[in-house]
């Protein structure tokens, strides 16, 4: 179909006071719009009717709403057409520059040729609709995580398949004695549940249980997913839409903690061990099999320290709390020592810290225990100083236990990073841990990368169950260690993303953070030079590759964010409604007026997530900032390809600067590594500067977070300031 | 008004965001409502969050997009729920909708501001400042539409604003509305409050002008609270040099809040360090009972050990003094390490006041039930209603999110087994 | 490992404090509230903090010779801000009965002193002893004409049963104190508690002390029962009144042979009323107290009432055998004026194993700080 494009511009809102509006209309017409028309108020009832009589009546398919911010209105605008392009005159131009100004007029015109010069690039895109998917759910693992997220996803409507590598389920908490409280008072241990749990799965026909089980290889992608499983030997495929990973933990190895003597005193156990001997029966001395009368819990042990697990895993305070009630019930002679660094039991379970305490046979101490001493009857004795008995002390005991924490099953493995990284590197776009746990047939790794410490977590506060890998979603306490309460809420969740996963998927549509967003990549493999960036550079592993490193481009896999598209050198990677010919267009488009009449330009390439909404505070907030500059918004800064700027700078822009997120170890990039891949791209374009003979320092980046709208005027202003030394580019006028 | 089955979720908070976002993603239908003129709840107020020191709104505003473009989701502010009857499945469901006095012709022009000749406490930034009585609730408010406070709008009387609109989108005569809804599952997002810190009376909040809670130095701190971002002592606007936080303030205590809220040692790690950044030369010394960083949060805990001039002394402050003349702060506690009882002088002291759950005062009218504290229990009775975020308990925002999109799922599996 | 100091918790300890009235005691989570709030500890190794932890792990060794116990005037400030509800008010209360029947030989007198069981015992004791004495003095019934109750149980008898009890109480109040400041100084050389230098300065301590007490600005510090100052002032002049009053009936009787009863208008008599209506009134705003406090700081312990009681019966019985005698009501005025003397009996004859030990201890504790600069 013929694309007829309506551009429309809104007078309302100090535009139509602060701007020439017959000029602007005369630009639209110039840049072949086939409509252009003016209203006094767009976003009211009488302005949408008015564009919607032109759709209808002259046959206006493509239309630009040249008015506010496209971060508001979005409900009126909402024409029921794919093709609608907001141009930003309102908080991008008149809020924020001089009315009436020769300046400001120039940049609403520039921002209405890119409007428009976007629009006849863009084409409606078409959802990517999926072959054979499969609406069912893998779960890995058959511990508390894995049952519950079964379980839930079931009773949603959607078959399972669970894999456990046991060849029982219920992983560690069919191995304990008792479970630390859930529910109100919050003072008294229960009965694991576990078991109820375990035959409510066995019975529901919609969960396919495999037990003895590992997965061979996951080939595929979201919806698509074709798993091998190996049981006894024998190799079973099917097809599962999305996966939950809740492989769990293994705990620390105790015998490396080499001070607090496991492995060298009998006497000295693990929690682990603790819940063990408890279930068995009585708690004894392992020496000499003597029933324990006095029982040291020794807090941390191997944890929080750098030299063994630098984090806390969270459950142990309240774990051994627990296990002191378990030696004081066996004999209310007995006495429990607890050595504690920070006793950390939050929330509810302040009130079994309470109850507990109050215990007269517990003892309890911050303290750092320095070790551990046997004597020829194999009794134990603590030292420990910083206590807050007022000395050091030692107390002696039967058992001691430590808490030791625990470790992802992710975590064990080789750490290989890609191809061409160093450990150190500032950049490192992902750690992959091989582990054999997924085993996905993925070109950057068979498993889900790595957060910190091994743990495939998420990055985003406010996206928790965001993985590196698109439809892949860690739960319970292989992604975080977890409690019980909480394990059992991640493990839904997770089943709900799964769930979320596949049905965008089978809408063809993009999952966060482009929810909804249908647009995909083509790859114009003709000109592919098989350099493999897109490959490496994808932050979701969407691509894979064939044995001659061409790219196999998977759809379902795609976050949309276009990293691909900025990587590429070829530019072959394009979406319909963004491409690098469309932003390479509207860049060349912008009027760079003579050398002469001292108006510089520069481009400001911003993340459309982060930068963008600052820009508009800065409207809102009526701060005004420099007219010279052309705002380009991006999906996301790490989509920006080198030739917009050599496009620029051959143009006579004088300079260009990137406006992204946060890098680093404590990146903001919402497509996680599109920022830090920006500026190292940015790093390499200094050589094909000197080549121009032009400054590097022409092209720059800087990190601006969504909430750091009022250092836009003056990030922009230093910038400015800066090219005014280099002074005009001299390809102005080419 | 009367609309189809579909979930409702009450709070629009990160929680209730998340709750409704992620079910409508699937596919299902959800009505979002809020009480307040505004989303974003209680995260909305916060300047930056632990433990990467990222600012909400950056996360808020993903959400928004992902609600803009949704035509699943509807939302309705300044609603609260009025009534409830009928079970899993079939709940019917009546909302209070209260009036904004500003309709949807608004297009945030502040028009109406520059004329209104009204000031309110601005509840946003904990009374730190004012506003007109038709107001933003906030820059990044979602929708961008103004409101009016009618407690303080003298109305038909003056109406200086309805003249100064030139969308006609200000009516001074909207009245109260009702809205039935049908639905078949509820996620309470109701959330929380801070605990009034005025009832700790040792401490001396409310009566000494420099001793303020955490919620308050995120507004001090955030760009767009009432001081720009500068964080300055409330009794004479002096930039500062020596803060004192005081962990646990009403929490883990019986006389206020007997459990642990969860948050508040990484929220004052976290303002220690943003404190350190805006103050290079600033002390910092964090008063605590136990230092509860789980999980890889412990991170944040070391990197602050690491820091010179954040201190971390174990021992509850207990007692607060102020001197008439300078307004600086004494505080008083014991370094339970060393056995030595402290008199450290301030020129600002962070109360981290705990989280109280809305239900602990408001109860919702449905047969659900609490614990003491006044959360809601997640336990089964409750067909079809499920609590998530710091309804449920006292939890970060990571874990909040975790607990909507769980009850996404339970609300999904309301209408799936009807 | 050299330096260590071997800890070994003593259950037992722990179970003694919870019984007497420290039930609360394991709940402390040791945030040091307490020791932040009591006015009156020093800051150095403030109390009560530490002593609520080593009471928790049963520490019974660290309570000999500290003072810090008893120098805590049971203000409850910290019992009212306590987070915890672990009432260090009323646990160093248990803590001092077990210093109490530590130091006041011998000990199982504290332990009959301190039990509910034994409260017919205690009382019985005296009340069978004067039977038996004014029987055998044939005097045991209610005697005609005036009523003069030296009729009824000389004074000649009286004094050296009492003066017995008194001095007994006194002398075991003595060993006590000697062997408390004993320890004191010995627990002085251990680091973990209190430590300070001497002053070497005994007698200006003492007059430190003396004048500490008879200002009662201590009580002045408390916070929450700042009423108790008044109670405790009048009860403790009362009881110095009531002291002068005994001095001068044996003055009196042995220096001036003037046999009772005396005219109201002597000074003897002025003094023992003012004294006995000061009693009256003190110990009633005490009781009064506790009750207005109940609800933040608990009602006090057994061993708090017993001496309340004591008190109390004899204010009453005091009071109420003057008036039914000048009433000339012979058949209540002899029994009242026996219960009374049974109690007066029972208050000096416990002296050092009830509540009112913490005269001799409390005392003792406040002229070791001031000897050792303990602030």
């Amino acid at each position: 179909m013929e694309k007829k494009i309506g551009v429309y511009i809104c007078t309302d809102c100090e535009i139509g006071s602060s701007l020439d509006i017959d000029k602007l209309t005369k630009v639209a017409i110039k840049q072949k719009a086939s409509v252009v028309k003016t209203h006094p108020s767009l976003c009211q009832k009488e302005g949408v009717e008015f564009i919607k009589r032109d759709m209808a009546q002259e046959g206006v398919n493509a239309v630009i709403i040249a008015a506010c911010s496209s971060r508001v209105n979005y409900d009126v605008f909402n024409l029921g057409i794919p093709l609608v392009e907001r141009v930003n005159l309102r908080e991008g131009v008149v809020w924020t520059h001089t009315p009436n100004d020769e300046d400001t007029q120039m940049m609403a015109e520039d921002y209405i040729r890119m409007g428009i010069l976007k629009m006849q690039k863009m084409e409606a895109p078409e959802p990517y609709k999926v072959e054979n998917l499969s609406k069912n759910v893998l779960v890995v693992g058959g511990g508390l995580a894995g049952i519950t997220a079964a379980n839930e996803a079931a009773k949603a409507g959607y078959d399972v398949f669970l894999i456990e590598k046991n060849d029982s389920l219920g992983g560690w908490m069919t191995k304990i004695y008792k479970q630390a409280p859930t529910k109100p008072p919050y003072t008294d241990m229960e009965e694991p549940f576990i078991n109820n749990l375990i035959k409510e799965i066995q019975q529901n026909p919609k969960i396919k249980i495999y037990t003895s089980s590992l997965i061979e290889k996951i080939e595929g992608s979201p919806g698509i997913y074709d798993v091998t499983v190996k049981q006894n030997g024998n190799l079973e495929t099917f097809r599962a839409g999305a996966i939950v990973e809740a492989a769990g933990t293994v705990p620390y190895d105790a015998t490396k903690i080499i001070h607090l003597g496991f492995g060298k005193y009998p006497n000295v156990v693990t929690n682990y061990m603790m819940e063990d001997m408890t279930l068995k029966g009585t708690i004894v001395r392992p020496s000499d099999g003597k029933p324990v009368k006095s029982v040291a819990f020794i807090q941390c042990a191997g944890q929080r320290d750098e030299n063994h697990l630098p984090y806390c895993s969270a459950t142990c305070c309240v774990e051994s709390l627990k296990q002191a009630k378990y030696i004081r019930l066996q004999d209310p002679d007995s006495k429990a020592y607890i050595f504690y660094r920070d006793m950390r039991t939050p929330g509810h379970y302040e009130y079994f810290y309470k109850s507990m305490q109050n215990d007269a046979g517990v003892f309890l101490t911050k303290g750092d225990v320095i070790g551990i001493t046997e004597d020829e009857n194999k009794n134990l004795a603590i030292e420990v100083e910083n206590t807050l008995l007022g000395e050091k002390i030692r107390v002696n005991a039967d058992l001691v236990v430590l808490a030791t924490g625990m470790v992802p099953v992710t975590a064990l493995g080789e750490e290989i990073l890609p191809p061409g990284v160093k450990p150190g590197d500032e950049f490192i776009p992902y750690v992959m841990i091989e582990t054999d746990i997924l085993n996905l047939v993925y070109r950057q790794g068979g498993e889900v990368p790595v957060l910190v410490n091994g743990y495939p977590d998420s990055n985003f506060i406010c996206f928790p169950y965001e993985t590196r890998r698109t439809g892949i979603y860690a739960a319970g306490s292989v992604r975080a260690p977890m409690d019980i309460s909480s394990t059992i809420i991640d493990a839904t969740g997770a089943a709900l993303k799964a769930i979320q996963c596949i049905e965008l998927t089978a809408r063809g549509e993009a999952l966060h953070p482009r929810v909804g967003d249908i647009s995909y990549v083509d790859i114009f493999m003709q000109k592919c030079t098989q350099c493999k960036r897109c490959t490496e550079e994808c932050p979701f592993g969407a691509i894979n590759e064939d044995e001659k490193a061409n790219p196999l481009y998977n759809p379902t896999r795609c976050r949309r964010c276009a990293i691909c598209m900025g990587a590429c050198p070829e530019r072959i990677m394009s979406f319909k409604n963004y491409s690098v010919d469309m932003i390479g267009n509207m860049v060349k488009n912008i009027e760079v007026p003579e050398e002469e009449e001292e108006k510089p330009r520069a481009i400001v390439f911003v993340c459309e997530n982060d930068a963008y909404p600052a820009l508009d505070m800065a409207g809102l907030h009526r701060l005004s900032y420099n007219p010279f500059i052309r705002v380009v918004p991006l999906r996301c800064i790490g989509s920006m390809n080198l030739v917009w700027v050599a496009d620029a700078l051959s143009k006579g822009i004088d300079g260009i600067l990137l406006l992204g997120c946060q890098y680093g170890e404590d990146y903001q990039c919402h497509m996680a590594t599109g920022s830090h891949l920006a500026k190292i791209r940015l790093s390499k374009v200094a050589e094909t500067l000197d080549r121009l003979k032009l400054e590097s320092g022409r092209v720059q980046m800087t990190q601006v977070s969504i909430s750091e709208y009022h250092k836009i005027p003056q990030i922009l202003d230093e910038f400015m300031e800066k090219l005014k030394g280099f002074g005009p580019n001299p390809y102005k006028g080419f | 008004m009367v609309e189809e089955k579909r979930i409702l979720v009450v709070g629009g908070g990160i929680s209730g965001i998340s709750a409704a976002v992620d079910a409508a993603e699937v596919g299902y239908d959800v009505t979002l409502i809020e009480k307040n003129p505004h989303l974003g709840g209680r995260v909305a107020q916060l300047n930056k969050y632990f433990p990467k020191l990222c600012p909400p709104n950056c996360g808020l505003e993903i959400n928004f997009r992902r609600i803009k473009n949704n035509p699943r989701i509807k939302i309705y502010t300044l609603a609260e729920v009025e009534k409830i009857s009928g079970s899993e499945g079939d709940f019917d469901v009546t909302v209070k909708l209260n009036p904004r006095y500003v309709n949807e012709n608004c297009t945030a022009c502040r028009a109406c501001v520059e004329v209104c000749p009204i000031e309110r406490p601005n509840e946003f930034n904990f009374g730190m400042d004012k506003t007109k009585a038709v107001y933003l609730p906030q820059d990044f408010a979602f929708p961008l539409r103004y409101v009016i406070d009618d407690k303080l709008c003298k109305k038909a009387e003056c109406a200086k604003c309805v003249e100064a609109c030139t969308y006609n989108a200000i009516d001074l005569n909207m009245k109260v509305q009702s809205l039935s809804l049908k639905v078949g599952s509820i996620v309470w997002a109701t959330g929380w409050k801070p605990y009034d810190a005025a009832k700790i009376d040792n401490l001396g909040f409310g009566k000494y002008q420099n001793v303020i809670t955490n919620m308050m130095l995120e507004r001090l701190a955030a760009q767009n609270g009432p001081t720009n971002g500068k964080i300055l002592r409330p009794s004479d606007g002096r930039e500062v040099s020596r803060v004192a936080f005081v962990q646990c303030a009403g929490s883990r205590d019986e006389n206020h809040l007997p459990y642990c809220s969860y948050v508040c040692c990484l929220a004052s790690i976290k303002q220690a360090s943003y404190i350190r950044e805006q103050y290079p030369d600033a002390q910092v010394i964090i008063f605590y009972i136990d230092i509860r960083t789980p999980g890889r949060y412990e991170k944040v805990y070391l990197k602050a050990q690491k820091d010179e001039k954040i201190k971390f002394i174990k021992g509850k402050v207990a007692k607060i003094e102020e001197d008439p003349a300078t307004k600086d702060l004494t505080v008083t506690a014991e370094d339970t390490l060393s056995a030595q009882k402290i008199h450290e002088k301030f020129d600002l002291v962070v109360l981290a006041t705990g989280m109280a759950p809305t239900t602990r005062e408001w109860k919702i009218p449905a047969n659900v039930s609490y614990d003491v504290d006044g959360f809601i229990t997640s336990s089964p009775e409750i067909g079809g209603m499920y609590a998530v975020g710091c309804a449920l308990k006292p939890l970060d925002v990571y874990s909040s999110i975790q607990s909507s999109t769980a009850a996404a799922l339970k609300a999904i599996q309301s209408l799936v087994r009807r | 490992m050299a330096d260590a100091t071997v800890i070994k918790p003593d259950l037992d300890f722990v179970k003694g404090i919870i019984a007497s009235g420290g039930e609360s005691l394991k709940k402390c989570y040791q945030c040091a509230t307490c020791s932040v709030v009591c006015n009156v500890t020093p800051d150095n190794k403030p109390f009560p903090r530490k002593e609520m932890v080593w009471a928790q792990w049963g520490l019974k060794e660290k309570f000999i010779g500290n003072p810090d116990v008893w120098l805590c005037h049971q203000c409850n400030d910290c019992t009212v801000y306590c987070p915890r509800g672990a009432k260090p008010g009323e646990v160093l209360g248990a803590i001092r009965k077990q210093s109490i029947q530590q130091y006041s030989a011998p000990g199982f007198m504290t332990r009959l002193v301190n039990n509910k069981k034994f409260v017919p015992i205690l009382f019985l004791f005296p009340a069978v002893l004067f039977a038996i004495v004014l029987s055998a003095a044939g005097t045991f019934h209610i005697p005609g004409g005036e009523i003069v109750f030296s009729k009824f149980f000389s004074v000649h008898l009286i004094d050296p049963i009492f003066a017995a009890a008194f001095f007994f109480g006194i002398g075991v109040g003595i060993l006590g104190i000697t062997k408390f400041w004993r320890d004191m100084c010995q627990a002085c050389r251990n680091d973990s508690i209190p430590s300070g230098v001497t002053t070497g300065d005994l007698k200006g301590s003492i007059i430190e002390t003396i004048k500490e007490i008879l200002s009662h600005n201590k009580f002045k510090d408390c916070v929450v029962s700042r009423d108790r100052y008044l109670a405790h002032f009048l009860v403790f002049y009362s009881f110095i009144a009531l002291g002068i009053t005994t001095a001068l009936a044996v003055f009196y009787l042995y220096i001036l042979k003037i046999e009772s009863p005396y005219s109201l208008i002597t000074p003897l008599k002025l003094i023992g009323n003012i004294g006995a209506i000061a009693l009256f009134v003190g110990i009633n705003l005490m009781v009064i107290n506790r009750f207005k406090n109940a609800g933040k700081v608990g009602i006090g312990s057994y061993f708090d009432w017993l001496l309340i009681f004591i008190i109390y019966v004899i204010v009453v019985s005091g009071i109420l055998s003057e008036l039914t005698r000048l009433a000339d009501i012979a058949g209540l005025a002899y029994p009242i004026y026996f219960i009374h003397l049974v109690f007066v009996f029972s208050l000096f004859l416990y002296l050092p194993y009830s509540k009112l030990a913490h005269l001799f201890y409390r005392t003792t504790a406040i002229c070791y700080a001031k000897y050792s600069k303990r602030q």
